[in-house]
């Protein structure tokens, strides 16, 4: 087994298979981000033990040297390869002075090998060495990432991909990119200034001078139509990251853009890019200028190909894409903050040392009334009940209608939210009273780009799915927050407030409906199970994140086929710190 | 607290004791957290249009979670070589409970008077309601009741006007009110003092926050026509120089 990974197309040889090849893969590790990249019907590892090793060391992020968790000596954390079919082994070694635990995102296994401290085991103490074992019944792109604490804004995090039975990857060549978001501070401080100081990570509020020249192009009444509602609300139409490139350095495969991360192809070679947003915080718009894009595959599982130019990743989604390169030419990989805030690049390209044009940022978005569903919203507490308010805000949508073009009926369109009588309470600062189906839309920033952006109803599944019961039951959560003291719920409680587990009965059909009542976008994770996402689309396609837009509504289905525990979270690290957090048990 | 009850559908089963992490002697998945902040939001040296130097301090200190806080608050001023001790114009010890998304009320004792060793300080009890309105004031509305059984009302508010990403336009307005007059303490019933700043701040971190202002300050109604009868200004002006900081 050499270092690096053959060009061409090599035989698949089992018997190589030794425990001598094992550790030799673990030390090829380090080079996955290789510029190679690999190709179809290289070598794979399968049924070998994979030894994991987490520990805090200095490494260079960027052009200055942070205090990462690594894994292996490496931050992201190797490329994990697997097979479907195989028995999974893997030893995590924990040599942190704290606990650890590493969670197989998107992974379908038995709910001890989940890797949630508290809900699936214990946690990995300092020292000890937890052996995760399961069947890989499946495959795809996925990756992992500490559940304890906020170690994964540490960098302890790594991708995961298993290979088809067949080992074919529908491409020649494949790169796998990890996007993650580092900051050189303590992510406690992190989480300690959002909590004591609303807006401290952003450096793009609306400032008076832009309010002035608003008043100028557009007049007195309007700009103070569209201010007013915000200021009634008391939040931000420009608050849309909580933490910002302010602080974080954005990262492809642990490379910052001066580094830029290079992957090699060779012009009309089919290359299948296996893009993973392992950030804590951030989502990315995705782009390859000059390249078009056939996604084929959404969260590992496989789609109808589409052709996009730009797509929206959330946070710990995956997305594979197909390219076809047919020049000679550098192209960039432009991972774009959705606040526009940063942006991390690298290159695809024919040979090394070569770069690109690389775009320049975007103009920050606003939210419009569309992320209060439609302009139509109530307030909860000291404002509920506040007619003149409502008033103002109906009279705000007749002329801020959003697009709502080719638009098909959706099983969520025809059922009736409900809210709880306390509007939540105290950690809920805002209801939405008419939450709307937005799958059709690309997001905010996106809206008005001149070329083809991604959106969920855009997703097809590749084929049925093993369960086609109609749904016999209803769940619905809504997702809640209050900025100001940055407490993040569902159903206006946090994980600390709640009686109990959200009950699923072992092997029913569910529907769940999930109703954001905040201003952010919300990616919603839940383990153990997959969700199908009731987009018009037949197959439905499968997710095990789901982003929920600002006053969005959304259903999926869920098999109840996977008795235990399960953590039900939202993915961004300090909203799930903050209490977004449920645990889902199957009886 | 808003409903501890039953939620939505059948989602939930009721009366387990934990949220759902499986064992006992596990961790829970997420914990409750808490924190705490000193601020001082005026820390500043003014000169006033009498020629007098001032030292002044304006803080509030808190240490609890999402709900429940405990809270500091202190105000106070020093002239500056005058002789005098320093003003406390307030100490106040609260437990501050978030009853909406915006609004905590908060309860406690307080303390104020002339920092000498013979002074008698006055003691009183403290109801506040603070919070951000709508548009963005930030107010906060004192009731205080002396051992005396006076009663007094502040209200603060506070605005900023956002310049650039670190730079800001802070006007500040404060409201004096007697509710009873007080002999001991000199007070007339009635509108008291009005107080109105404005500040331009400039941040070097989020934390730190040097500042230049303005203020006019003026007696009202009964408290004013005592002042006149004395043959005192009835109304003052300064300059401030300072620092917002925070930690």
């Amino acid at each position: 087994m050499s270092n690096e990974f053959n060009k061409g197309r090599r035989k698949f040889i089992k018997s190589a298979f030794t425990v001598a090849s094992a550790l030799a893969i673990a030390k090829v590790a380090p080079t996955w981000a290789a510029p190679q990249g690999r190709s179809f019907k290289d070598q794979i590892l399968t049924s070998d033990e994979i030894d994991l090793t987490i520990a805090k060391s200095p490494l260079l992020v960027g052009n200055k040297v942070g205090t990462p968790i690594t894994i292996n000596g490496q931050m992201p954390g190797p490329l994990i390869r697997l097979k479907e079919g195989q028995r999974a082994k893997l030893n995590v070694t924990n040599r942190l002075s704290e606990d650890t635990s590493i969670h197989w995102h998107g992974i379908i296994l038995p709910e001890n090998m989940d890797g949630v401290p508290g809900v699936s085991f214990e946690g990995i103490k300092p020292g000890r060495t937890f052996k995760y074992r399961y069947d890989v019944e499946q495959n795809g792109t996925y990756w992992y990432h500490s559940h304890s604490g906020l170690q994964e804004q540490l960098g302890h995090l790594g991708p995961l991909v298993i290979e088809p039975k067949d080992g074919d990857i529908g491409a020649d060549r494949e790169h796998t990119i990890i996007l993650s978001d580092w900051t050189f501070e303590d992510p406690d401080t992190v989480f300690r200034n959002l909590k004591v100081a609303e807006g401290y990570y952003n450096y793009q509020k609306r400032t008076i001078f832009e309010t002035f020249e608003d008043v100028r192009q557009q007049g007195l009444e309007k700009t103070w139509k569209q201010r007013e509602m915000w200021g009634q609300m008391r939040m931000s139409p420009r608050d849309i990251a909580d933490v910002t490139g302010s602080t974080y350095t954005y990262l492809m495969n642990g490379r910052d853009s001066q580094m830029n991360w290079s992957a090699l192809f060779k012009p009309g070679e089919k290359v299948r890019l296996r893009i993973i947003n392992g950030s804590a915080m951030s989502y990315f718009d995705v782009r390859i200028p000059g390249l078009e894009m056939t996604v084929v595959a959404a969260d590992g599982q496989p789609v109808k190909p589409v052709s996009v130019d730009e797509f929206r990743i959330g946070v710990a989604e995956t997305y594979d894409v197909i390219v076809q390169p047919k020049q000679n030419k550098p192209y960039t990989i432009y991972a774009e903050s959705f606040d526009r805030s940063g942006y991390v690049r690298g290159t695809l390209t024919p040979e090394l040392g070569l770069e690109a044009e690389v775009p320049e940022l975007r103009q920050v978005p606003e939210r419009g009334m569309a992320a209060m569903g439609m302009g139509a919203m109530a307030m909860s507490g000291d404002m509920k009940g506040n007619s003149m308010n409502m008033k103002h805000m109906g009279g705000n949508n007749s002329h801020m209608t959003h697009k709502m073009t080719h638009k098909k009926e959706l099983p969520v369109e025809n059922i009736k939210i409900k809210h709880r009588e306390s509007g939540h309470g105290a950690g809920a600062a805002m209801i939405a009273t008419n939450p709307v189906s937005r799958l059709h839309e690309p997001g905010i920033g996106l809206e008005d780009v001149d070329h083809k952006v991604l959106v969920y109803t855009d997703l097809v599944g590749a084929h049925e799915w093993p369960d086609t019961r109609e749904p016999e039951r209803q769940i619905e959560l809504h997702l809640t927050g209050n900025m100001e003291r940055y407490m993040w719920s569902f159903d206006g409680q946090k994980f600390t407030e709640v009686d109990g587990p959200v009950q699923f009965h072992h092997g029913e059909r569910l529907r769940l409906v999930m109703v954001n009542d905040t201003m952010m976008d919300h990616p919603i994770h839940l383990h153990g199970m997959w969700m199908e996402l009731e987009n018009g689309q037949y197959p439905r396609p499968r997710k095990h994140t789901i982003s929920l837009k600002p006053s969005e509504k959304v259903s999926l289905l869920i098999t109840a086929d996977a008795p235990g525990s399960w953590a039900f979270h939202c993915h961004l690290l300090y909203h799930m710190k903050a209490g977004m957090f449920r645990v889902v048990n199957v009886a | 607290m808003y409903g501890k009850s039953l939620l939505v559908g059948a989602a939930l089963l009721p009366g387990l004791a934990v949220a759902g992490h499986a064992k006992e002697d596990w961790p829970e998945p997420v914990k409750e957290y808490y924190t705490g902040q000193v601020l001082f939001d005026r820390l500043e040296l003014t000169r006033t249009n009498e020629e007098e130097n001032l030292a002044v301090w304006d803080m509030i200190a808190w240490y609890g979670g999402d709900y429940h806080r405990a809270v500091f608050k202190s105000e106070g001023e020093n002239v500056q070589d005058d002789g005098e001790p320093t003003d406390l114009e307030r100490a106040e010890l609260l437990y501050g409970y978030l009853v909406s998304p915006y609004w905590s009320f908060q309860a406690g004792i307080g303390t104020r008077g002339s920092l000498s060793s013979d002074a008698s300080m006055e003691n009183y009890a403290v109801l506040s309601f603070m919070g951000l309105a709508p548009y963005w004031f930030e107010m906060e509305n004192s009731l205080m009741m002396n051992e005396e059984g006076d009663v007094q009302f502040v209200s603060e508010t506070e605005y900023e006007w956002q310049l650039t990403q670190t730079s800001y336009l802070q006007p500040r307005i404060e409201l004096t009110a007697n509710l009873t007059d007080s002999d001991k303490y000199e007070r007339q019933s009635g509108l008291s003092n009005l107080r109105v700043g404005l500040r331009y701040r400039h941040e070097i971190s989020r934390e730190f926050a040097p500042y230049i202002g303005v203020y006019w300050n003026g007696a009202l109604g009964n408290t004013a026509d005592g002042m006149k009868r004395m043959g005192e200004n009835t109304t003052e002006t300064g300059v401030v120089l300072g620092t917002r900081v925070w930690f």
